[in-house]
Parts: structure tokens; C-alpha cells; sequence
């Protein structure tokens, strides 16, 4: 296996970013924001989206500043081997545990909704196993995968939202403010690490070709991503209510059950493929993110051979729980409210120290 | 480019992946069950489950098969996923949802506190659609779905859904689903609304011309369906409380925007001769504009109604199209008529029901910022009080193909 040497551009970090983060709408992450804000959560979105501008701009000027290093040399750089070391490894931490937990959900969700009567282990196994397989292929074929496939998934998205939208009561999204203004700007500001792998983006910096490619694809995918998430937020409410919507673990997964085309019912199964795809390559991204992070901390420099065994480890770690989605729902909100202070804090950390250090002057 | 083009078919052998290994059933090897019955069982906390499974061979055009079109069987259980399992005993093949069109409730079960519980089995099951309909029947379910015998649907499957189609098109039946009635039962602001059928023929003579009947009531001759499915079964929290008349269900109908509706054929008393009736055709031009006043000590709600109506027949033979002063006049007499019709209604819901199945909570939740705000306002029982005015406004379309009548009493002299 050869390290990729090849670099990407802004179309496919756009949908690497897309798919990272975009998918997380068909997930149980809406279940979090449902739980605590029923119909008003798409505006926790939204408010998300503007409290995560401040620590993508630091990040975004930190990493700018330095070309030739990604998050884990700049992070060495501005806090020192012990510090710097010791934060990598609390983020690598958190990677690892958020893709366990992930791939369990999504291993539940095929499990429950689709195949009920494969086995756990064999989707689980299945799922990381292709994910594996594309990781180790580099960050260059990610990257090109999701720019292929990305036309096709989005506009299968599109096509649900938009069938969702019609099928909806547009009534549903009132009372306006759901569980209150206070709770919307409490719950946003606790979970809005929804955003977090925009700090993972910043270790393949040095992978993309230049600078203001990198810059673009991140705004870009950004904005993207809020629009994306907060329309499927306001789609769901739109055809279960706010009381329904609280009730279901997997809303995109209930949604292309209930919408039909036409004429033609079951239409589940012609979105299924594309959200299968989007997964796949969602893991794969963050597989490859987590090994070059072990990499980055422990200098091993080809670092796609810790791959197959990092996914090794992930499968047998996330058949442990016996009931993944509820185990995981209220982990993950504690998960996220863990990761918020680092995702919204480290990267004005890593400004202040660039400018402590005086590296913007020379 | 060549060389990759002769790999191409290797694709193709991917195809045997699409299978699945474990979920794999070959469509020989499943009993589709097309219509679910369900009844209360002797025994507390049961119920009885009816399969009409549907056999597929009937549909093939040549070599059709000695094989009756369905089979049908009734026993008792405890949820829907166990019964799958049970009805292996008699049924050789596997128990599929996946193709079921209708659930049929009996009214017994209906009407009885345990019907929430059992309901809710439905969504926890995969293959049950959120978007099945269900029809409450007046005898048991069981015997519905095997008195039920369309003549020339022979194909089980297509009837129930080509009926509930034409049905709630011409408003006799509400269009609702598994899907509205959780949904308005967990708002718990408004009525559901559900199909009313039976396969028994009642025999008292109801005022047929003003559509004041109900499944069973109507009288049909000939060699045909018992069937019928005519006005609607009312749930308050989840619990049937009272049938709707055919006139009353199209009432409901043309007030809840959430309702599909067709157009609505019916008839009315001709204004200008007690004798004769004036058959129209009612369509909704666009949404009903509610406005409500939730702040005041008596809530108040005003709806006009915009509707556009054609008149199809016209027994009294006059000239409407020609004469503006008199176009006028029917259509003042036509809202004021419908207008009444709907203001009695809409009373009787706030006295008998104390609730309504117009949706209208929906146009409530507008004025509240929060949903603490609006659960703590409590917008169905709050309804009784309130103030209801209805207006009619009424557009004509046109007056049939010829809309000109030659005069009879010339004709005749």
C-alpha cells in the first residue's frame, strides 16, 4: 500500500464535508434536538450554524496560516509535545468513541428497518468492513468517491424532502417557538458540536490542494449542511407533528416508509441504496481520520495499515450494548455536550497561542 | 477506455449481492395478507385477528388456477407480531404484511378502552404502512371481510383500495390512515375520523335524499356487494364515541382542510318548487379561512368556506345561466341552506361531541408562541364555549353541458 501523495480539491472536501455531516440528519441525531425541542428544532440548527461560524473562522485563520501543517503539527506546534499530545489523544478518544457509537446506530437502523432477520454481527461486520476497505485506499479516493456520488445521494434527499414536503401540514411547524426561545438557545449551545467534524476537516488540511480551495469547501459545505439539515428538521415535523416526532428513533428511515411516488408505494427501497452509499462513505472518512490521528501521535507514518485494526476493534466494541439506540441516544447527547466546549474552544485556543507566539507577524 | 468496457459485465455478477441472505423469501413461499380484522375476544385484554390473505395466482391472465381468490381466517391472540407465528399452524406459508391495504376495526373494539393499546402494535411492526387505511365495521370484522363478497373485484386486494378511493372522492367516507389518527390522538386537540362500513342492511327508511344515512341504510336492489361503507366512526382519544351520517361526514370533510377532498355530488331542495330538487356538484376553490380569537374570555372562530359549485340536474327548468337576478337568488338560497346545514353540525359537535374533527387546533396553534402556552390553553376543551360562525361563499361553474332549458309548460300546451 502506497501513501496517497495526491491532493484534493474543493468539489470533493465539499462532499466529503457534506456527506460527514450531512448525514447525520438520518440518523438518530434528530432525536436529540426532537426530544428537547419538538417542532421548533430546526431553528436550533440555525442557531447552531451561527454559533459554530466563531470556531470554524479560528480554525480556518490558524490552519491558513500554516500551509504545510495539519491539526495534529499545528497543535504540537502552538501547545507543545506534552499538551499538544495529551489533546490529540482526548480528540482521537472522542473520535473513536463517536464512530462506535455511530456505527452501531447505523448497523440498528439496517438491522430494524430493513433486514430484520440478518444477523447484527454480519451488518456490522459488512459495514466496517467495506468502510475499511475504501479508507485504506487513501483520502484521494474518498474524496473522488463522494464527489461521484454525492449528485445522486443529494438529489434522492431532495426528492424525499420534497415529497415530504408536500405530503406535510405546514400548521404542524406552529407554535413557532416549540419548548420556548431559552430552552432552543440552551439546547443549541450544548449540542452544537453536531458541527464538531468540521475540526477533523482540519487535519486533512494539508491534503487539499491549496488554501483558498480549502477555505471555500468549508464555508461552502457549512452553509450546505445547515440549509440541508434544518429543511429535513422542518420536513419531519411537517408530516408527524410535534408529538409524533419525539416518538421515533430513526425520522428519515419512518419518512421514506410513509412518502410514495405517484402511484408507486414502498418506495423505501429506492432511497435505501443511496443513504447505504452515503454511509459507507461517511465511515470510511472517519476510519481514515481516526488512524491518521493515532498516526499523527504516535509518528507512524503510514498509518492506513492501523486501519483494518482500528475497525476490528470499532465492530467488537460496538456489539457490546445490548440495545444500541437507546444506550446511544443518551450517550450521545452527553458525548455531544462533552465535545462542545473542545469543538467551540479549541480552535480560538489555537489563534490565541499563534498570536501569543507571534507567528502572524513574520 | 476498451479494456474497461469488457470488465463491465463483471457488474452484472454484483447483482446476486442485491438478494440478501438472510431476509431472502421467495414470493411462492409468503401468504400475502391483504385486510386484518380485529375483534374483542371473550377473554380480558385479548382480541381476535382475521387474515384475509389473498391468493396471487388469480391474477395471472392464462392457466388461472382452481384455487379460490382468498382465504380467510379468524382466531385469537395477543398482538399483531405474535399472530404472524400462530397462523403458521394453519397456514403453510409465511405471514407478510407487506401488501395490506386495510385494517378493519369492529365497532365493539372501537368502542372499547383496550383499542389504543392495540393499535400501537401497528407501528412497531416493520412491515405495517403508517399509511394503511382503517375501516371501523358495524358487525365484527370477521364477519365483514367474509360477507364481503365484490362481484367483479374478485382480485381482494384492489377492491378495498379502489373503494376507500371513490368513496372518500365523493365524500360519503373520510380519507384517513393509521398515520392521522396517531397523530391527531397524540395532539389530542381534534376528532378522528374513520370509515363506517358494514355488510348488514338495516332496514329503517332514513331521509336518503339529504344523505342523513349511514352504512347498511342504503338501499340498493340487484345481485350485488353487501358491502357498504357510508359516513364515518368519530374517535376522541383514541376511543369511538359516535357515528357520523353520510351528510355529516361531508360536512367534516368540507371543513378540514387536512381531508382530501373530490367533489362532493348532492342534492338540494329547488328554492323556487318544494317538488323538485336541484342535484349539484360542491368543490373547494382553496383553503378555508379560519380566523380565531383565542384571547378573549369566549373564544371565537370564524370560517368562510370558499367553494365553487356546478348544477347537474335541474328538474324545475329554469334558465339560471340567462337570468343574472335569479343566479343571484339560488345562490344566496344555496349558502344560506348550506350555511345552516353546517352551523348545525358544527353545534352538535360542540354539544354532543365536545370536539371537532375539522382540524381547526391547527389554526389555534398560530396564536401561541409555545407549546406549553398552547397545551395549557387546551384547545379541546375550551371548543364547547366557544363562538362559531360559518359563511358560505359561493362561486358557480357552469350549468351542465346544455345549460339551457326549453319551457315545459310550451312543450305541453
Amino acid at each position: 500500500m502506497y501513501k496517497t501523495e495526491g491532493k484534493i480539491g474543493t468539489k470533493e472536501l465539499f462532499s466529503i464535508i457534506i456527506l460527514v455531516v450531512g448525514t447525520k440528519l438520518t440518523d438518530n441525531t434528530p432525536l436529540i434536538f426532537f426530544d428537547d425541542l419538538g417542532n421548533a428544532a430546526w431553528m436550533a440548527i440555525i442557531l447552531i450554524f451561527l454559533i459554530s461560524l466563531l470556531p470554524i473562522y479560528f480554525l480556518t485563520k490558524v490552519m491558513t496560516l500554516y500551509p504545510e501543517m495539519n491539526l495534529v503539527e499545528v497543535t504540537n506546534h502552538l501547545f507543545g509535545k506534552y499538551i499538544g499530545t495529551l489533546l490529540l489523544f482526548g480528540l482521537w478518544l472522542l473520535i473513536t468513541n463517536s464512530i462506535i457509537s455511530t456505527s452501531a446506530v447505523y448497523t440498528d437502523i439496517i438491522g430494524t428497518m430493513y433486514f430484520t432477520k440478518t444477523p447484527i454481527v454480519i451488518i456490522y461486520l459488512l459495514l466496517i468492513a467495506v468502510a475499511v476497505y475504501i479508507a485504506k485506499k487513501g483520502l484521494e479516493n474518498i474524496g473522488s468517491a463522494s464527489w461521484v456520488t454525492i449528485i445522486s445521494i443529494k438529489i434522492s434527499l431532495a426528492i424525499v424532502l420534497l415529497l415530504a414536503y408536500f405530503k406535510g401540514e405546514t400548521a404542524f411547524l406552529f407554535p413557532l417557538f416549540g419548548e420556548g426561545e431559552l430552552r432552543i438557545m440552551k439546547e443549541s449551545a450544548l449540542n452544537s458540536s453536531i458541527f464538531a467534524e468540521f475540526l477533523l476537516i482540519a487535519l486533512i488540511a494539508t491534503n487539499v490542494k491549496n488554501k483558498s480551495s480549502y477555505k471555500k469547501a468549508v464555508w461552502l459545505g457549512l452553509l450546505v449542511v445547515t440549509v440541508e439539515i434544518a429543511v429535513a428538521l422542518i420536513a419531519y415535523v411537517m408530516l408527524f407533528d410535534y408529538n409524533g416526532v419525539k416518538l421515533l428513533n430513526y425520522p428519515f428511515h419512518e419518512t421514506i416508509r410513509l412518502i410514495e411516488l405517484g402511484f408507486i408505494t414502498n418506495v423505501e427501497s429506492m432511497f435505501f441504496p443511496f443513504w447505504l452509499i452515503a454511509t459507507f462513505l461517511r465511515f470510511s472518512f472517519l476510519l481514515y481520520i481516526n488512524a491518521l490521528l493515532f498516526g499523527g501521535i504516535f509518528k507512524i507514518k503510514n498509518f492506513e495499515y492501523i486501519i483494518p485494526t482500528l475497525g476490528t476493534i470499532i465492530v467488537f466494541l460496538g456489539l457490546i450494548p445490548e440495545t444500541p439506540v437507546f444506550n446511544f441516544t443518551s450517550n450521545q447527547e452527553i458525548f455531544l455536550n462533552i465535545t462542545t466546549p473542545i469543538f467551540l474552544l479549541m480552535p480560538f485556543l489555537l489563534w490565541v497561542s499563534a498570536k501569543v507566539k507571534g507567528d502572524y507577524k513574520k | 477506455m476498451i479494456k474497461i468496457l469488457y470488465r463491465f459485465p463483471y457488474l452484472f455478477l454484483l447483482l446476486f449481492l442485491l438478494s440478501g441472505c438472510w431476509d431472502q423469501t421467495n414470493i411462492d413461499k409468503r401468504a400475502y395478507v391483504v385486510a386484518i380484522g380485529l375483534d374483542k375476544a371473550e377473554e380480558d385484554q385479548q382480541y381476535k385477528v382475521t387474515y384475509l390473505i389473498s391468493n396471487p395466482e388469480l391474477s395471472k391472465q392464462q392457466a388461472g388456477t382452481n384455487e379460490p381468490g382468498k382465504e380467510i381466517l379468524t382466531f385469537s391472540t395477543n398482538d399483531l407480531m405474535t399472530a404472524k407465528k400462530l397462523a403458521n399452524t394453519v397456514v403453510a406459508k409465511e405471514i407478510s404484511y407487506n401488501l395490506l391495504t386495510v385494517l378493519v376495526v369492529s365497532e365493539d373494539l372501537a368502542r372499547d378502552k383496550f383499542f389504543l393499546r392495540l393499535i400501537y402494535d401497528s407501528i412497531k411492526s416493520r412491515d405495517i404502512a403508517r399509511d394503511t387505511p382503517i375501516i371501523v365495521s358495524k358487525e365484527n370484522a370477521s364477519k365483514f371481510l367474509i360477507e364481503n363478497e365484490p362481484k367483479l373485484e374478485t382480485r381482494i386486494h384492489k377492491y378495498f383500495e379502489l373503494i376507500m378511493e371513490s368513496g372518500s372522492e365523493s365524500g360519503f367516507i373520510p380519507k384517513s390512515t393509521l398515520h392521522s389518527f396517531f397523530r391527531i390522538t397524540e395532539a389530542d386537540a381534534d376528532l378522528f375520523l374513520a370509515p363506517y362500513g358494514t355488510t348488514e342492511k338495516s332496514d329503517n327508511k332514513k331521509d336518503i335524499l339529504n344523505d342523513d344515512f349511514l352504512a347498511g341504510e342504503f338501499q340498493v336492489e340487484g345481485e350485488t356487494n353487501k358491502t357498504q361503507l357510508i359516513g364515518s366512526a368519530l374517535f376522541k382519544e383514541g376511543e369511538m364515541i359516535a357515528k357520523l351520517t353520510a351528510k355529516e361526514t361531508r360536512i367534516a370533510v368540507l371543513l378540514n382542510d387536512t381531508l382530501d377532498m373530490g367533489e362532493l355530488l348532492t342534492t338540494y331542495p329547488d328554492p323556487n318548487n318544494e317538488d323538485y330538487r336541484l342535484g349539484v356538484r360542491v368543490m373547494k376553490k382553496e383553503g378555508n379561512k379560519v380566523n380565531m380569537n383565542l384571547k378573549q374570555t369566549i373564544p371565537s372562530i370564524d370560517v368562510e368556506i370558499p367553494i365553487r359549485v356546478d348544477i347537474l340536474a335541474n328538474h324545475g327548468m329554469k334558465n339560471y345561466s340567462k337570468d343574472s337576478p335569479e343566479r343571484e337568488e339560488l345562490k344566496k338560497y344555496l349558502e344560506e341552506q348550506m350555511t345552516k346545514e353546517i352551523s348545525h353540525f358544527v353545534k352538535k359537535t360542540q354539544e354532543d361531541f365536545k370536539g371537532e374533527p375539522f382540524g381547526w387546533s391547527l389554526t389555534a396553534r398560530k396564536q401561541f408562541k409555545t407549546t406549553h402556552e398552547y397545551e395549557a390553553f387546551d384547545f379541546m376543551k375550551n371548543y364547547p364555549s366557544m363562538n362559531v360562525k360559518v359563511k358560505v361563499s359561493i362561486e358557480f361553474g357552469n350549468f351542465g353541458r346544455q345549460s339551457e332549458m326549453p319551457s315545459i309548460g310550451e312543450m305541453r300546451d
